[in-house]
């Protein structure tokens, strides 16, 4: 068995541990990198001082993000980013601006996380970094202080599950379908502890920005991490994604071209449904933007549908361009005034409403739809309000109706 | 010795501790553990209790606030048919035993049980009925023996007295 070639995930656990590493195996490894943010950062510094607070040990990079709760809501998150900010500074640890946007695209954007690099985070939505060709797995706060304390932490080596992109999309078709879409074959814990690959056939490329949005939600399927090929020459994607001989648990295709805009109805991202199925639910809430889908991509097509729209008026949306780069560039982009003209509400960017936490949160049986990845119950506020999971066309469509419509409706 | 509570498929980690709260302190967050499907569940659990449920529990967030609110409010062990990834981990991290189970195991909410977490066992008080479900193995065992990965660093960083293991 051993002869054989290794998988993505295998290669990089045998990076971190000079060692001949398998799907399985239990290790204890050191990532190239650690970032944590405002919500688990503050735990992790109880953690820290129950190990006496030692020197810091680990010897790759460690960030510290500020954007779940930024800018923030109260004193108590006030305060949490300033326990955060006084250990930064007296241990050596970068802390990246507030405001800056929010870490999983932030850190692809500013050319921190690089293809082939292992980087763990205090947030489950840390396999984003497969977007780049990195593999990212989320930790605990726990977990990240005795990793920060000791220099390394534990991790079975996953398996992987391989899946082979084809075809082109249809108009109104995203990478968030593409990810929606395999959710509903293999369910939310279709790929518990695994590593889900993708490669794409000859003809298929996907943009950074769908890439962006497919790995985002590898975890809501249960994946530890997840590999989509990043943009590099062909020898250094044989060197990083798996060889042709390695062992893979299971394989799918998944054609493109054959993928309609899908919903995920309340209370799981698995619960998809067709656009039909769903048309003529009321909303009261669109948002558009979080750590996966307020790319330039995503509020290039919202503004395409509001450009010649007006935002119902019981209807609030809520636009949120994921990096401060992003704002800008759809400033430049006119897609701001876009937002604005039709009746939308621009923010700066945060983790906010996407997980209940500030700017957003739903109250008693309001319905939104979003092109977030969570649509727990309370996940964006009350426990009697629900979202629907779309597309950002699909969203926006949404807005001009208060209601789910064919984007091609309103278009 | 602990009552069960019982919950179903895919309990995420939204419900067991909600957004809404986690920049507060933890005595805040229990108070609002599994609200959305069991409002008064903080102020009914008790120490010693067993929670038991059905595949992928603990799915979505990183959220650490989420094993910790369940044994602060006195949770003893957690059966579930699968755990979602972060959640076991966190679990084993933090010292909350955790075991998976296959197929129904004939016990309701209310049933009082005694665990026997070294034979992986739950004792059903009523008749005595031995429940097996299978334990983390090996080297997590070793963490959640030690009561977390925290008392495992302090041990690793040579800052436990000897006297203490």
């Amino acid at each position: 068995m051993r002869s054989k070639g290794k998988s993505a995930i295998e290669k990089v656990f045998s990076r971190l541990t000079s060692k001949d590493a398998r799907s399985g195996d239990f290790l204890w490894a050191s990532p190239d990198m650690v970032y944590v943010h405002d919500v688990l950062g503050p735990m992790m510094l109880d953690s820290y001082r129950k190990l006496g607070n030692p020197p810091l040990k680990y010897r790759g990079r460690t960030l510290f993000v500020y954007d779940h709760i930024f800018p923030p809501k109260d004193s108590a998150s006030a305060n949490n980013i300033l326990s955060m900010k006084d250990f930064a500074s007296l241990n050596g640890v970068e802390s990246i601006p507030a405001g800056e946007g929010i870490e999983h695209t932030l850190l692809i954007e500013r050319g921190d996380i690089t293809p082939g690099m292992f980087v763990v985070g205090s947030d489950s939505h840390t396999v984003t970094a497969g977007a780049n060709g990195a593999f990212g797995a989320g930790l605990g706060s726990t977990d990240l202080a005795c990793l920060l304390a000791s220099g390394e932490t534990w991790f079975m080596v996953p398996e992987t599950i391989l899946f082979r992109l084809s075809g082109k999309f249809n108009r109104f078709v995203t990478g968030k379908d593409v990810i929606l879409n395999i959710i509903s074959r293999i369910g939310v814990d279709g790929a518990n502890y695994r590593c889900m690959e993708f490669r794409t056939e000859s003809g298929t490329h996907l943009d950074m920005d769908e890439r962006l949005a497919i790995a985002n939600m590898t975890v809501e399927a249960g994946a530890k991490t997840c590999f989509l090929p990043p943009d590099v020459s062909q020898e250094k994607l044989m060197e990083i994604q798996s060889d042709e001989d390695a062992r893979i648990s299971e394989e799918l295709s998944v054609d493109l071209s054959s993928i309609e805009p899908e919903i995920a109805a309340p209370y799981s991202p698995g619960n998809v449904k067709r656009l039909s199925d769903l048309q003529g639910t009321r909303v009261n809430q669109v948002y558009i933007g979080n750590c996966a889908n307020g790319t330039l991509t995503d509020l290039k097509e919202a503004a395409e549908i509001l450009k010649h729209n007006h935002v119902r008026g019981d209807v609030t949306m809520i636009v949120v361009p994921a990096t401060r780069s992003i704002y800008s560039k759809a400033l430049d982009l006119g897609l701001i005034k876009i937002f604005l003209d039709s009746g939308a509400v621009v923010s700066p960017p945060t983790c906010g409403a996407c997980a209940g936490l500030h700017m957003g949160v739903l109250g008693h049986d309001q319905v939104c739809i979003s092109n977030t990845n969570r649509n727990f119950r309370g996940r964006m506020g009350d426990p009697t309000s629900k979202v629907y999971l779309a597309n950002s066309y699909v969203a926006a469509a949404a807005a001009v109706e208060g209601k789910i419509v064919n984007p091609l409706e309103v278009f | 010795m602990g009552r069960i509570f019982v919950f179903g498929d895919d309990i995420d980690t939204d419900v067991i501790a909600p957004g809404g709260y986690l920049h507060l302190r933890i005595e805040e967050v229990k108070k609002h553990c599994m609200e959305a499907i069991y409002p008064d569940f903080w102020k009914d659990v008790a120490k010693g209790d067993i929670i038991i449920a059905g595949k992928n529990f603990g799915t979505g967030s990183s959220r650490e606030q989420a094993p910790v609110v369940l044994m602060e409010l006195g949770i003893s062990l957690i059966l579930a048919t699968s755990f979602a990834r972060i959640f076991f981990r966190n679990a084993v991290n933090v010292g909350l035993p955790i075991g998976t189970i296959t197929g129904p195991l004939n016990l309701k909410a209310g049933d009082i049980a005694e665990i026997y977490l070294e034979k992986g066992e739950l004792i059903r008080a009523a008749d005595h009925k031995a429940i097996r479900f299978k334990a983390p193995s090996g080297a997590l065992a070793d963490i959640l023996s030690e009561g977390g990965i925290i008392q495992h660093t302090l041990k690793k960083l040579g800052k436990l007295p000897d006297d203490k293991h």
